[in-house]
């Protein structure tokens, strides 16, 4: 049976996904995936979840929320009023732009 | 861990849902993050109605994103507050219809106008986004994790609503003075929403002790006004006489507490002001209404479950 | 039949084929706003917080298909006002499916409309692939890829709402109210203009071969439900199925005006002449 594992490396961090291990049970999973993925890389906490209990939606099928435009979510469309007046206003924007150009990366890259 | 422990280990996302932690953490912690996943869903009550009146089709479709978000952010709080143990989702969720569960005192006022929805969408909204910034070092993971999350989209909502405040400050002469007449009405309550001054706020200490809050009511509100006050005088509004907010040599804002209605702050954070019933009560009759659907889901579920566990035996 | 392969852009249309292609995108544009406006009551009101992130997302959908084809009316020289904020609510061409109210709670009403109209919708944008009108072409695939979503999402729930008494009952009650005004998707707006738009190739099949489809497809997954299709006889629809406001006409219930004055309410509070825009033009994309 294939176990998922996901690494959180600092407390206070998510868990991502860092690989798999076969194992016959949950005990026996949590046992070779110490070793498997925790051995080197900084690690806090794994967790590890059976494969099959894993639901998937991929770009094949699905749009994730939409493939017209809809422009109107992102805090750049408001172009006529500036950001920088607050940080924290200033901060979301970043992540919205980088959030949005791998977006763009991910979308074209999936229909070539 | 004890409560001594706590306040020892307590930094930035400490404490996660594996973490033995004392019951007086778990209960502040809740109070705290319910209330917050509260007025997200009762503030996007307030805003709805403006997805159908928005005078454009974008402005229409921002305001359906911007609401639809309200209620993301309410699912990840209920979740981040659920992970604590004390009460699930759905005792939260029908303590909200209940008239019991608590919210920000500015979702307790109604909205009726367009020329209003900068006071929430800009204001409030920025307001809420200056505290929210700072709980991204909370201690609870879980509640921190929701907030870059939530941080993560809120830029949008502020400048949406800077967007159309400042639409309605370069529109025609009517559209300005409503804009002034909102901005009268709205302030007060503005200033209040950080609440009373530290001295009279009572979940306080402990909260900032065991890590869960990072900012004082004073600090997040004077923080507030030096950001949003020349915004304000940018676009042309006049800020009313009282409250009087006077300017320290340094450059912070003192509001005199006095001019304002803290009896009324405090009937509203009580739930028994006028606006609170109507608000309450539609999140009462709609959450009912739809009652049946949930059982229809939770028969679903139950069968599902009792399907896979008889596979599994 | 003899479909003209490629009408010119919309400068250089013939009085006729502009007139048909107006028609068609009325017919698309209304029908797509109206019930992105109706689903948009269901915001803060959805039976969980999920489920009112999904129908929001399919409400901003709707819109911005609507915001598509209006925007391909614009060419003929008509401003977004003239278009929805301005015109005359008897000159709408939805069908009245999308104008009714959702009662308090009937989240039934809501994923049975869903269906009734994604499978039409799904049928509609098939026909607009190969158009003779290019600006079309070029936007039904957005549109399309949209709408994978809208059909799994209704069918999804209406599997799981009749697995139980109260809710099969309660989409048996839906279906009964709406499914009337379903038919009247197929209608239309004016016998002479449908002709034309299906002989100059704007759309690939008439609403009549369309509407039979349609039945084929929901009428048993409907009835393997164990719900009754309201039709007078079996799968063929007569004039007595139809409710007595079909809308494409012009033809509109109470409800529709009263829609109409309260999403207009702000635009003309304020005395706007014009409707403000934050998003690019599609075709700056």
């Amino acid at each position: 049976m294939i176990w998922e594992v996901f690494r959180q490396e600092k407390p206070g961090e998510y868990h991502t996904h860092c690989g798999n291990v076969h194992a016959p049970d949950a005990d026996m999973a949590k046992l070779f995936a110490e070793v498997q993925h925790g051995r080197r890389k900084p690690t806090n906490s794994l967790w590890v979840v059976p494969q099959r209990e894993v639901g998937e939606v991929d770009a094949e099928e699905a749009t994730f929320g939409g493939s017209t435009d809809k422009s109107y979510r992102w805090a750049m469309t408001y172009n006529r009023v500036d950001e920088s007046f607050a940080e924290e206003v200033a901060d979301s924007q970043r992540e919205q732009e980088t959030a949005d150009r791998e977006r763009e990366e991910v979308t074209s890259g999936g229909s070539a | 861990m004890d409560l001594e422990t706590v306040k020892e280990r307590a930094g930035p996302r400490a404490f996660s849902p594996k973490d033995d932690l004392p019951v007086e953490y778990r209960e502040a912690a809740t109070r705290m993050i319910q209330f917050h996943a509260n007025s997200e869903i009762m503030g996007a009550y307030l805003e709805r109605p403006f997805i159908r009146q928005a005078p454009s089709l974008d402005r229409k479709l921002a305001f359906s994103a911007k609401v639809q978000d309200e209620i993301g952010h309410g699912q990840l709080l209920y979740r981040a507050a659920e992970s604590l143990g004390v009460k699930t989702r759905d005792e939260m969720l029908d303590e909200l219809a209940n008239g019991e569960g608590k919210f920000l005192n500015c979702f307790h006022y109604p909205m009726k106008k367009w020329t209003e929805t900068p006071m929430i969408g800009f204001f409030v909204d920025g307001a809420a986004m200056r505290r929210q910034a700072t709980l991204k070092r909370s201690s609870w993971e879980p509640y921190a994790h929701a907030m870059d999350k939530i941080c993560f989209e809120e830029g949008f909502h502020v400048k949406h609503g800077e967007d159309i405040l400042r639409e309605l400050a370069t529109g025609s002469r009517k559209e300005q003075e409503m804009l002034q007449e909102a901005f009268d009405e709205w302030w007060p309550r503005i200033i209040q929403f950080f609440g009373p001054t530290d001295d009279k706020s009572t979940h306080h200490d402990f909260s900032s002790e065991v890590g869960l809050k990072m900012m004082s009511n004073d600090e997040l509100r004077n923080a507030f006004l030096t950001a949003y006050i020349p915004k304000a005088e940018k676009y042309g509004l006049e800020i009313p006489d009282e409250p009087r907010i006077e300017k320290r040599d340094d450059g912070s804002y003192k509001v005199v507490e006095d001019d304002l209605d803290w009896e009324e702050f405090f009937t509203v954070a009580k739930n028994s002001y006028e606006g609170s019933d109507i608000q309450i009560g539609k999140r009462h009759d709609t959450q009912e209404a739809v009652e049946w659907v949930r059982n229809v889901l939770d028969q679903h579920e139950q069968a599902a479950t009792g399907a896979a566990q008889t596979a599994a035996d | 039949m003899s479909a003209i392969d490629h009408l010119s852009g919309p400068a250089d249309l013939e009085e006729d084929e502009r007139q048909a292609v107006e028609t068609l995108l009325y017919r698309l544009a209304d029908d797509e706003f109206v019930l992105a406006e109706r689903y948009t009551e269901w915001q803060v009101r959805s039976p969980t917080l999920e489920s009112d992130l999904a129908l929001s997302n399919i409400a901003q959908d709707e819109l911005g298909h609507a915001r598509l084809w209006y925007d391909l009316l614009e060419d003929f020289g008509y401003e977004e006002a003239d278009l929805i904020w301005e015109r005359d609510p008897a000159d709408f061409r939805h069908a009245t499916l999308v104008e009714l109210p959702f009662e308090g709670g009937d989240w039934a009403d809501a994923i049975v409309r869903s269906y009734l109209y994604d499978e039409a919708e799904h049928l509609r944008l098939e026909a607009l692939e190969e158009s003779s009108y290019p600006r079309i072409v070029d936007r039904v695939g957005k549109v399309q890829a949209e709408e994978r979503y809208h059909r799994e999402h209704a069918t999804n729930w209406l599997e799981r709402l009749a697995e139980t008494d109260e809710g099969r009952a309660r989409l048996q009650t839906a279906l009964d109210r709406v499914f009337p005004h379903a038919l009247t998707l197929f209608e239309a707006v004016d016998p002479d203009v449908e002709r034309r738009i299906d002989e100059y190739g704007i759309r690939t099949r008439s609403l009549e071969d369309m509407g039979e489809q349609w039945l084929e497809t929901v009428v048993p997954f409907l009835e393997s439900l164990g719900l009754e299709v309201p039709l007078s006889s079996d799968r063929t629809v007569t004039a007595e199925d139809l409710p007595s406001h079909v809308g494409r006409d012009g033809s509109h219930t109470d409800d529709w005006f009263d829609l109409h004055d309260d999403f207009t309410h702000t635009y003309r509070e304020l005395g706007r002449d014009s409707a403000d825009r934050i998003m690019p033009d599609p075709d700056d994309q």
